[in-house]
């Protein structure tokens, strides 16, 4: 059998050595990028805390001033600058109401509709067993 | 060219070459080896940074979740002059360099307007100066001369982030700033002797603030990372990480409304009666809640620094005064719990001697002349004697024993601590008029917090209490942590005692001591008291405690109420009674809570039975 020349083997080496150079080329650019990706992953994760930090910052400004704004004495302040005149209730004004407003209301909403009408005789002394009720849908 | 020549060429390069390798070999190896660790220190020192992330404290809110106290950022701002003496040297052109030097003055008068400064102030804060240091220390700008460039002079301190926005926004070369984070009490002097406040250095000092810094401060965190050469943190090179744990929030049971409101009637007390200290508390008798308690004198919380140190003292707890007449709740009290008397019981209330335990003991003087009085009576009208009487029937130990089980003579365990005991002295040291003078609630000092809670336990059906002043801890996303509820310390009185103990109590509204300060539908109940004050170890006749103490509705008590004004002076002359300093403060509160709290009126009974009918299904 024939031996290879020895330039076609000095050939394969220096196409071998240039695939080398070029996988560990790509290698390293790839590390490179990778780095760099993680960098301004890094970077931009920071940024974000920064801004998450400047925004509850200030998210706690407002709520200061808010606070500040709505506590008791503030708001009683406003009362007599803008001249509201706005007083707590006295006893008297107030009309306590014992039954459910909304079974109030249902009702009369009720009687409106069906136009409820009873008819029953006078004589109270001896009231009937039994109440005639007519209704009419308007 | 002969072929010995390009030999000795070679040759020649690959000594060079060798010797380049060689020299970069032995610096690599003085840098590796022989400098390393000093290198190494110097890189560390320079590259590497421990930023430590401070944790946000948490805010104390009201049982209704408004804010009390929380932390705000507030700006430092400073000049850098020789930042804006660099920018204009970039310049060469000095048509151009004198345009740039005119824009900035003109920011620097905005800059003044914004920061409230005069111009010429900021004018020359922008000046270049130089600072005196020690000339060891000075390796900054290369000329050991014992000065470097000042580059901070502080301009305003206490800037507002939205103003601090609009000086960023002017782009003025050479202001900087330094962010720190202030405590802000938005209601300023609301719940100022409950919330407490942290001083300039950080430090808790009183109230909530000083007793809830554990749950409050948080868990300062901190990064290992590196920088750059302009201190801007490299993230990448982050090694370690250890995230801030922000502080939990702190509820108190205090109602910022029912604050208020007994806020301005302490303000009202103090222009009428210029009292030495007055203090004024509402809680809920159920649970022990404090919905309100307040001093005067008083102090701005923003502006802790210029208040006084006596108007700082939570009175309340602090200090201790002589119940005087309140005290006799005691008495009345623990004889009805012992069956010893009813109601209905008779005493002579004339008599001015009495015997007992084989020693004939002078009664107390009365305010006003009494005869025969019943155990109403007594409580209504206040009577010095009838009370002593009551206190006898029951002997020194029995009434000792309730005076402790009312809770006197010890702490009433306030969460926010700083309180005092008392003194109610054991039976052993009394002297042989105690029995008769300790049921008007002389010989025995209590906090007004205690004579409070004694009262409380009447509201209550015969239970003391622990007072409650914080709710919840909340951490900082809102979770509970914990949450506080009522805590039983003892049964002083049975349920039925208590109960007929309020109904007598509503008689002193009707017709005794506070006669006219009932409030109609909601059953004042109550107990006015007058003491005197010890002066120079004799007790004056001009200088009184004045008290009113008491609950509503007697029959399903909403509220318990306390107004202690010390040493008030009548306007138009006479004796600070209970009646004519705190009974009306204590009527005007209640009248402003009932529709706050919305406390239903108690509907007379009319004696016959009521039949009801539902319908709703």
């Amino acid at each position: 059998m024939k031996p290879p020349p020895a330039h076609a083997f000095v050939n394969r080496l220096i196409g071998l050595t240039l695939v080398l150079l070029i996988f560990s080329g790509s290698l390293g650019l790839g590390a490179v990028w990778m780095r760099q990706e993680i960098s301004q992953a890094a970077n931009r994760g920071r940024l974000l805390e920064v801004k998450m930090a400047d925004v509850e910052r200030r998210l706690d400004e407002v709520n200061a001033q808010v606070a500040a704004a709505v506590n008791p004495d503030a708001l009683l302040r406003q009362n007599q600058v803008m001249r509201l005149g706005l007083l707590s209730p006295r006893e008297i004004q107030v009309v306590r109401v014992g039954e459910s407003p909304e079974l109030r209301l249902a009702a009369k909403r009720n009687r409106e509709v069906f136009n409820v009408a009873t008819a029953s005789i006078s004589d109270e002394a001896n009231p009937p067993a039994f109440h005639v009720l007519t209704t009419a849908l308007r | 060219m002969s072929k010995g020549f390009a030999t000795n060429r070679l040759s020649l390069l690959a000594v060079g070459v060798v010797m380049c390798f060689m020299t970069v070999a032995v610096r690599l190896v003085y840098l590796q080896a022989v400098d390393r660790d000093e290198l190494l220190r110097f890189v560390d020192k320079a590259r590497r940074q421990i930023v430590v992330e401070h944790a946000r404290r948490g805010a104390i809110l009201d049982a209704r979740g408004n804010l009390l106290a929380t932390s705000r950022s507030e700006l430092t701002v400073a000049v850098d002059p020789w930042a804006l003496v660099e920018y204009l040297e970039i310049e060469k052109r000095p048509e151009r360099r004198a345009q740039r030097a005119a824009e900035e003055t003109a920011k620097h008068a905005r800059l003044a307007e914004l920061l409230g400064l005069p111009v010429a102030a900021v004018e020359q804060a922008f000046v270049p100066a130089m600072r005196a240091i020690k000339p060891e220390d000075d390796t900054r700008d290369g000329q050991v001369d014992g000065k470097v460039k000042d580059r901070w002079v502080k301009l305003c301190e206490g800037v507002d982030e939205p103003t601090f926005d609009r000086i960023t926004a002017l782009n003025i070369r050479g202001v900087t700033h330094e962010r720190v984070y202030r405590r802000v009490y938005p209601g300023g002097a609301l719940a100022a002797h409950v919330i407490g406040y942290l001083n300039r250095e950080g430090t808790a000092v009183a109230g909530a603030e000083h007793k809830l810094d554990l749950y409050l401060k948080g868990q300062d965190g901190w990064i290992e990372s590196e920088k750059d050469g302009a201190r801007r943190e490299l993230a990448q090179f982050r090694s370690r990480e250890v995230p801030a744990q922000d502080g939990d929030d702190v509820v108190l049971t205090i109602d910022s409304v029912v604050q208020q409101i007994v806020e301005n009637e302490l303000k009202n007390i103090a222009a009428t009666f210029q009292p030495q200290f007055a203090t004024i508390i509402a809680s809920d008798p159920m649970t022990g809640a404090i919905l309100g308690m307040a001093n005067y004198p008083t102090f701005d919380l923003n502006a802790y620094n210029k208040a006084p140190l006596a108007a700082q003292r939570n009175y309340a707890v602090t200090d201790i005064i002589e119940p005087g007449s309140v005290f006799k709740i005691v008495a009345a009290g623990a004889a009805l719990n012992e069956g010893l008397v009813t109601p209905q019981s008779t005493f002579d209330c004339g008599i001015t001697t009495i015997d007992y335990e084989g020693r004939t003991i002078k009664l107390p003087k009365e305010d006003e002349p009494f005869g025969m009085l019943s155990v109403a009576g007594i409580v209504a009208h206040s009577s010095n004697r009838g009370a002593a009487q009551l206190a006898m029937r029951l002997g020194d130990e029995r009434f000792y024993e309730y005076a402790r089980r009312y809770g006197f003579g010890e702490t009433t365990a306030f969460a926010l601590g700083g309180e005092v005991r008392g003194i109610l002295e054991p039976p052993a040291k009394w002297d042989g008029l105690t029995i008769s003078r300790m049921p008007m609630g002389h010989s025995v000092a209590a906090t007004p917090l205690q004579v409070h809670m004694a009262m409380s336990a009447v509201a209550n059906g015969g239970v003391l209490l622990r007072p409650q002043i914080i709710k919840e801890i909340r951490d900082s996303n809102g979770a509970l942590v914990r949450r506080f509820g009522p805590e039983k310390r003892a049964q002083v009185l049975k349920p039925s005692t208590a109960a007929t103990l309020a109904q007598l109590l509503t008689g002193v509204v009707r017709e005794g001591t506070a006669k006219g300060f009932d409030i109609p539908g909601f059953e004042v109940a109550g107990k006015t008291g007058t003491t005197q004050i010890l002066v120079d170890g004799k007790y004056s006749t001009t200088h009184h405690v004045a008290s009113f103490v008491g609950f509503f509705p007697a029959s399903r008590p909403e509220v318990v109420l306390s107004v202690i004004v010390d040493d008030g002076h009548v306007p138009t002359g006479g004796t600070a009674y209970g009646r004519v300093v705190a009974a009306p403060a204590f009527k005007h509160i209640a009248e402003q809570l009932i529709q706050y709290l919305d406390i239903k009126p108690v509907l007379p009974n009319p004696g016959r039975f009521l039949a009801m009918q539902g319908g709703a299904r």
